[in-house]
């Protein structure tokens, strides 16, 4: 079926070819281009430029968004985002898409929708995985209208041209698989090991961000990612790395409580238990509502949201480089006693060493010099 | 490689099993030696014995690692007795005086305490590393040292180097991304933790037998130790 | 050689004290620092861990897990005979038992007595070398290692009472104090036997020499053999008990003092009630409490005047401050300290049995050479000592490398300023 470009779209929309412009360099910033490699490339080109071109040759892109085992943050967090503009963008613009929580049809009306779109689109929809998917059980822990949201993940993966995980759940597991795992939740990747999977973890992730990798996405294909899979453009640094209380880590100046003069002073939060050096994320730099500010910022240590399994990462206030799992008393008093066993023992045959010599003692030592 | 999960491994379940090898290890040490029999001294002293002992601890604490006029001795020999004391000294202020081992002795027993500001850990964790280097020198061409030495000693120099290097490599952020240098100093750590108790390095916890013993002999003798 | 009764030795000797301070050590090699043997030679075998190898190696091997598996695997080799002879040689002709690698050990760690119990084993093995076991056997069978047997005791005493004008009581009964000389003195330094009579006179003492109890000396503590030591010591405490004596007045000799009051009581059973006591520590209780008077600045105009201290009386025995009250009295105005001194002193490089071997020579006149630094340091025109086996070292290498000092007992110097 024949498609506009959006650059046609949006014209037909009548945008001027000021707002066009202004509106490519928002997207160049948005899809983290500054920092995306360009070695790639014969000869370097603007950014802003690489945008116009693939906005005057790609089309909108459908998109699919499923939410399984979540708390619907990350939906909450880009549809309430600050930054309408590009948000706009992204849902009305660059995109046509099936969202269960954003749609104004439900039950039903809304599982035909998405059925037909990804008929119509199959092999060209990016789908975007909110929550983990429980496979506990039969998978019974989450189903949406009767089915398991395994078999839904599979079924949409299928025909999908990529998958995009938002949020910590979907891209690591999240809270529902942290100790115990009642559920056995696990994460997309987990799960669906042959389409490509860009991870944006966070909990939530940061709305900018998760618009900017659709971004990318859409003009570009799928950015660089690191081992993680998660987007080097944004995931590249950790909150350490670029947070503005870094020189009193440096300094070795700490706040020791909530309440006191480190604290105050905004002060390094290292000992509060920040797990900012360890956690990749841009939150130290694109920050929150349209960067007013992000935890470390307004006095609270960072959590590690963005890295896997960080609820068991030694619990939030419990400092960085304390281990993650120690003997409990009962544990260390076995060990005391078992040494002192073997010790005992030990120290029996040895007595009777001196009391008893030891029957080699009776041959010529010369016949027994190399042993 | 997945770095955070290696990184989880080691400050997870790695640690804790070296660290219960740790205990059990050492309490077998300590229990095997200590059970060998000791015979009573029947021998009336003409000092204190217990001020003997008093003595030698505080030499042993407080004086000697700092003052060079303890022991005319010493003059011979400085190298082994300053890098000696300057690495025990680093050793002392980075594991026990540093934030960031504070925070692991907070987790272990329930309670903190108040840390040396960054750059000053940081000077000493520097020195003690040169100390060491002088050390390792230093048993390659002493002719003593190079009659003593074995494989055993150069492993106790590793095991404890290693930790002590990661450790400065890592508070640095040099080389490696933050979660690959901190998987690699516990890797080391663990790995020293349960070389400890089966190698000279427990010499810290023998530190006890023989220190008394000294006090107790020379005091007994109204000597000072 | 029985290298395995050695090893048996070794192993049987281990107990907490021996296996903690094994344990102690970090193989730094500080106490090499301290040996005199070491410092002045400069070969690595001399320093004092390494004279306890053979110790640590039987510990290893029979008492720890990697030890036996190191054996098991060839890693290690257990001690054989070459090892035990190669080891007699350094510790009994590099080593003067003055402990004082102990004082500079990090760790603390006894490395006298550690080497002690090397001997010990070494002596089971008999792998001691032939002089000073024949000086051993002397003692065994004529109760003195040079010699001094029943008759020759008796001809001695004459002639220096007779010599010196001075009574010397022998079996008195009633007496508080039992003397006993050491064949050096009565042998070498007779001067000596004669000061220290003079001296218990002036000072009132009620005492009495032994026939039996003759010889204060012990070679069987040289050999580091339990047996020999404790019938050697028996001889002077029976003698002592016989007597009804108070208290066993030893003269100037070190290790007899280590031997007696030290290390008797953990070794035999010891009379009760009988105090052992030397005479460095006599001669300024006399002089402090008033019993004897003697001429302040006597030996002032003579020359710088110093003081060797005798590692088994000062650093091993305790008398440190009194010698030096005695020679603030006699020489206030002359009297110099070497340097190092007190309980960091330098050995004087005979005792512990090595003067009485042959081929050790070349070790103890290399380790005097150290002493010769200090004496020449300080301008010293006079030694004096409270041991005559330091002073028959320090009399023999003056003569040996021609030296301009004069080497005096402090006894005889006290006796010599006695004012009646």
């Amino acid at each position: 079926m024949p498609e506009k470009t959006i650059a046609e779209e949006l014209r037909g929309r009548g945008i001027s070819r000021r707002e066009f412009l202004k509106l490519s360099g928002i997207l160049a910033g948005a899809a983290g281009l500054m920092e995306a490699p360009i070695h790639a490339l014969a000869k370097p080109i603007n950014p802003v430029e690489r945008v116009i071109q693939a906005l005057q040759t790609k089309q909108r892109a459908p998109v699919i968004w499923l939410e399984f085992q979540d708390c619907a943050g990350c939906t909450e967090a880009i549809s309430r985002s600050q930054a309408p503009t590009l948000v706009d963008l992204v849902l009305n613009t660059l995109t046509i898409e099936y969202h269960e929580t954003l749609s104004a049809a439900a039950g039903f009306q809304a599982e035909e929708a998405k059925q037909a779109a990804m008929k119509k689109y199959a092999g060209a929809y990016v789908l975007v995985v909110e929550g983990s998917i429980p496979t506990g059980d039969g998978g019974v822990y989450c189903t949406v209208g009767g089915r398991t949201a395994v078999d839904l993940l599979q079924e949409a993966a299928a025909g999908a041209a990529a998958i995009i995980a938002t949020g910590n759940c979907a891209s690591f597991g999240g809270i529902p698989k942290a100790n115990p795992n009642p559920t056995t939740a696990h994460s997309v990747m987990a799960l669906v090991k042959d389409k490509p999977i860009i991870n944006i973890p966070g909990c939530p992730a940061i709305p900018e961000v998760t618009a900017g990798v659709i971004v990318n996405y859409v003009l570009f294909g799928v950015p660089e990612l690191d081992s993680l899979k998660r987007p080097v453009a944004f995931y590249g640094n950790t909150i350490h790395d670029r947070c503005l209380r870094r020189p009193f880590y440096e300094a070795g100046k700490f706040a020791d409580s909530f309440d006191g003069v480190g604290a105050r002073q905004g002060w390094c939060l290292y000992k509060l238990g920040c797990k900012g050096p360890t956690t990749y994320n841009a939150c130290a730099t694109i920050k929150w509502d349209a960067g007013l500010s992000f935890p470390v910022q307004s006095g609270h240590p960072c959590l590690g949201c963005s890295q896997p399994d960080f609820w068991d990462g030694g619990g939030f206030y419990q400092g960085q480089s304390a281990p993650l799992s120690r003997p409990a008393l009962a544990a260390a008093a076995a060990a005391v006693g078992i040494g002192a066993a073997v010790g005992i023992g030990a120290a029996v045959i040895n007595r009777s060493q001196k009391t008893h010599p030891a029957v080699e003692m009776a041959e010529a030592p010369d016949a027994k010099e190399a042993k | 490689m997945n770095w955070n999960a290696a990184l989880e491994f080691a400050r997870g379940p790695f640690f804790y099993a070296a660290l219960i090898i740790f205990i059990g290890g050492m309490t077998y040490r300590f229990v095997r030696v200590l059970l060998l029999g000791w015979k009573p001294d029947k021998v009336p002293g003409k000092g204190s014995k217990l001020g003997g002992v008093l003595i030698s601890y505080l030499k042993g604490f407080f004086i000697w690692p700092f003052i060079p006029w303890v022991k005319n001795t010493f003059t011979r020999n400085p190298l082994i007795y300053l890098a000696g004391g300057l690495f025990h000294l680093s050793l002392f202020i980075v594991l026990i005086l540093g934030t960031a081992h504070m925070l692991v002795w907070k987790s272990l027993l329930g309670f903190g305490w108040p840390t040396l500001p960054l750059p000053i850990v940081d000077w000493m964790a520097a020195a003690g590393i040169a100390a060491m280097i002088a050390l390792a020198i230093n048993r390659l061409i002493h002719p003593v040292l190079k009659l003593l030495t074995g494989a055993s000693e150069w492993l106790n120099l590793l095991f404890v180097f290693l930790p002590m290097t990661t450790g400065y490599i890592l508070t640095h952020h040099l080389f490696f991304p933050y979660e690959m240098g901190f998987t690699i100093h516990m890797l080391t750590v663990n790995i020293l933790l349960i070389w400890i108790p089966f190698s000279r390095i427990a010499h810290f916890m023998f530190y006890f037998f023989s220190r008394t013993i000294h006090g107790a002999q020379f005091g007994k003798r109204a000597v000072t130790p | 050689m029985k290298t395995q009764t050695a090893v048996q030795t070794f192993v049987s000797e281990t107990g907490g004290w021996v296996a903690s301070q094994l344990e102690a050590c970090t193989r730094c090699g500080m106490c090499a620092e301290a040996c005199h043997f070491y410092q002045a030679t400069g070969n690595p075998e001399y320093a004092p861990v390494w004279k306890i190898e053979l110790l640590r190696r039987a510990y290893e091997q029979r008492f720890t897990v990697f030890g036996r598996v190191k054996v098991a695997l060839g890693l290690d080799h257990p001690i054989s005979d070459a090892d035990i002879s190669r080891w007699s040689t350094i510790d009994y002709e590099a080593c003067t038992m003055c402990n004082k690698c102990a004082l500079v050990c990090p760790m603390g760690i006894d490395l006298g007595s550690l080497i002690h119990a090397v001997r010990e084993a070494l002596s089971a093995a008999e792998a001691v070398p032939a002089d000073l076991m024949a000086a051993v056997n002397k003692q065994v069978t004529e109760g003195s290692p040079l010699g001094v047997t029943d008759a020759v005791f008796d001809q001695r005493m004459e002639w220096i009472a007779d010599e010196w004008e001075v009574a010397l009581p022998i079996d008195q009964p009633g007496a508080e104090v039992l003397v006993v000389f050491s064949s050096i003195e009565i042998m070498k330094f007779p001067g000596n036997v004669a000061a220290i009579a003079k001296i218990l006179h002036a000072a009132g003492e009620k005492w009495t020499l032994s026939r039996k109890g003759r010889e204060v000396v012990n070679f069987g503590f040289y050999e580091g053999s339990p047996e020999r030591t404790v019938l050697f010591m028996k001889r002077v405490f029976d003698a002592a008990k016989e007597l009804g004596v108070k208290r066993i007045l030893v003269t100037e000799c070190g290790h007899a003092y280590d031997a007696l009051r030290w290390n008797a009581a953990n070794m035999m059973e010891v009379p009760a009630g009988i105090e052992v006591t030397h005479i460095a520590g006599k001669l300024w209780d006399y002089i402090r409490d008033g019993k004897i008077k003697v001429k302040r600045g006597a030996l002032d105009g003579g020359g710088t005047i110093t003081f060797h201290d005798a590692c088994k009386i000062q650093r091993r025995g305790g008398f440190i401050r009194e010698p030096r009250e005695v020679l603030g009295v006699l020489a206030p105005q002359t009297f110099r300290e070497l340097t190092p001194n007190k309980e960091e002193a330098v050995c004087c490089g005979g005792g512990g049995g090595v003067i009485a071997i042959k081929e050790a020579d070349p070790n103890r006149y290399a380790a005097f050479e150290l002493k010769i630094e200090q004496l020449r340091a300080v301008g010293a025109k006079t030694v004096t000592m409270t041991c005559s086996n330091c002073r028959l070292q320090f009399t023999d290498c003056v003569a040996h490398f021609g030296l301009d000092v004069k080497v005096a007992g402090l006894s005889e110097l006290v006796a010599g300023a006695l004012e009646s």
